[in-house]
């Protein structure tokens, strides 16, 4: 059964001769679930949002991404003011985001699409510009003002991440709670060295707190990623706007307390044979 | 809003300095260093590496570190026989490892809370009535 219309945004990328493949399998997936629409291409020198806008028409509109975690952030500064849900169709690395939101890579991902499991997941902002995962200031210096009521910082330097879904720069997926309306705020020290082998340090402790609004200050310019978009400067707005995106999620999505009870739910009827 | 509430506790780690009034909702972990006031509604715990100069004020708290300012705590209060405390404690009722140093009053049971004082207040202003 077919909900609203769907729009289809495909990376440039993927005009790849290895993907051919993969793409033949989700094209026949999506029709096999009567799930088609308009179709748009992301290319080097159009504004992604003209593309996305041209082929959004009025009423329930899905705009169906279908690349990778960095074409979603080719849309993802966008598509929160534009009252359209969204959803995903990963065919290649990187995924990290596939992997938080529980949507399974390949034609795979139609069936989630198809089963509308919708969330209103909260955005993360870092100036004007909204991001969905994270922003990561590595090897800084920089402090976390908050209202003007304290300033926090590494005193001999470290890495700071603000996460909204969870991490991307980690090799390992970490999810963050996105409907809390609060963002998560890691810093991790400067490693101190000492001992060999067994004797080695294990990891720095993790400072961690919760905040809704904020800013990033720094007395030197310093370089912040908001997923994978980059910046420069010494002062950065940071905040949160909690339900502003509507996606669909795979059952196994890894967005809040509740999705890892789901997650758990599911597994232990797996066992049961359920 | 500075600290919101959420599922995870409030972790100040060694390593990071926090300056100004930090006010949280939930348990906090404080083993960095601290300058200005602290304030929780849950349990809050200082680690034998924390530096504090700051006044705290704690539903429950667990001091193990350097502590320099006054404390008060409307419930438990646990010193460790690391705790080195210079300044006014209040709580209702307390426990203390040997080996914990205090410079300063130390008053236990009887907490007055802005709440309970207004409400004695109100009750003796009705019996005299």
């Amino acid at each position: 059964m077919r909900h609203g219309n769907y729009a289809f945004i495909y990376d440039d990328f993927l005009n790849d001769r290895k993907f051919e493949r993969v793409l033949s399998e989700v094209d026949a997936k999506l029709a096999s679930l009567d799930l088609t629409g308009r179709v748009g291409r992301l290319t080097l020198f159009r504004n992604a949002r003209d593309i996305v806008q041209s082929l959004v028409q009025d009423g329930d509109t899905t705009v169906v991404v279908v690349g990778n975690d960095r074409t979603l952030d080719k849309v993802l500064w966008f598509l929160p003011d534009m009252q359209v849900t969204m959803a995903y169709i990963p065919v290649g690395p990187p995924t990290n985001v596939a992997s938080l939101l529980g949507i399974p890579i390949g034609a795979g991902a139609c069936d989630v699409l198809s089963a509308r499991l919708i969330e209103w997941l909260d955005v993360g902002r870092l100036d004007d510009r909204y991001f969905l995962s994270e922003i990561s200031l590595l090897n800084t210096n920089a402090a976390i003002e908050v209202e003007g009521r304290y300033r926090i910082s590494p005193y001999k330097g470290g890495s700071i991440f603000i996460r909204n879904l969870g991490s991307l720069t980690e090799t390992k997926p970490e999810w963050a709670n996105a409907k809390d309306g609060l963002l998560e705020v890691l810093i991790k020290p400067v490693e101190e060295k000492g001992g060999v082998g067994l004797f080695r340090k294990s990891e720095a402790p993790v400072t961690k707190l919760f905040l809704s609004s904020g800013s990033i200050v720094s007395d030197q310019p310093v370089e912040i990623k908001a997923d994978y978009y980059t910046a420069n400067g010494m002062q950065f707005s940071i905040g949160v706007e909690p339900k502003k995106l509507r996606f669909v999620t795979g059952r196994n999505r890894r967005i809040s307390p509740e999705g890892e009870g789901l997650q758990k739910v599911r597994h232990d009827a797996n066992l049961t044979g359920i | 809003m500075q600290n919101g509430v959420s599922n995870g506790m409030t972790v100040i780690a060694k390593g990071v300095k926090v300056e100004g009034d930090f006010d949280s909702q939930g348990d906090v972990m404080i083993e960095g260093q601290v300058n200005g006031h602290v304030s929780t509604n849950g349990l809050l715990t200082v680690g034998n590496e924390a530096r504090l100069k700051a006044d705290v004020s704690a539903a429950n708290a667990v001091i193990a570190g350097d502590l320099e300012g006054t404390v008060n705590v409307s419930g438990r209060l646990e010193l460790k026989s690391t705790a080195k405390i210079q300044g006014d404690v209040t709580c209702e009722t307390a426990i203390v490892e040997a080996g914990a140093a205090l410079n300063g009053k130390f008053m236990v049971g009887q907490v007055k809370t802005p709440s309970t004082t207004r409400q004695n207040e109100a009750k003796n202003a009705s019996k005299e009535s």
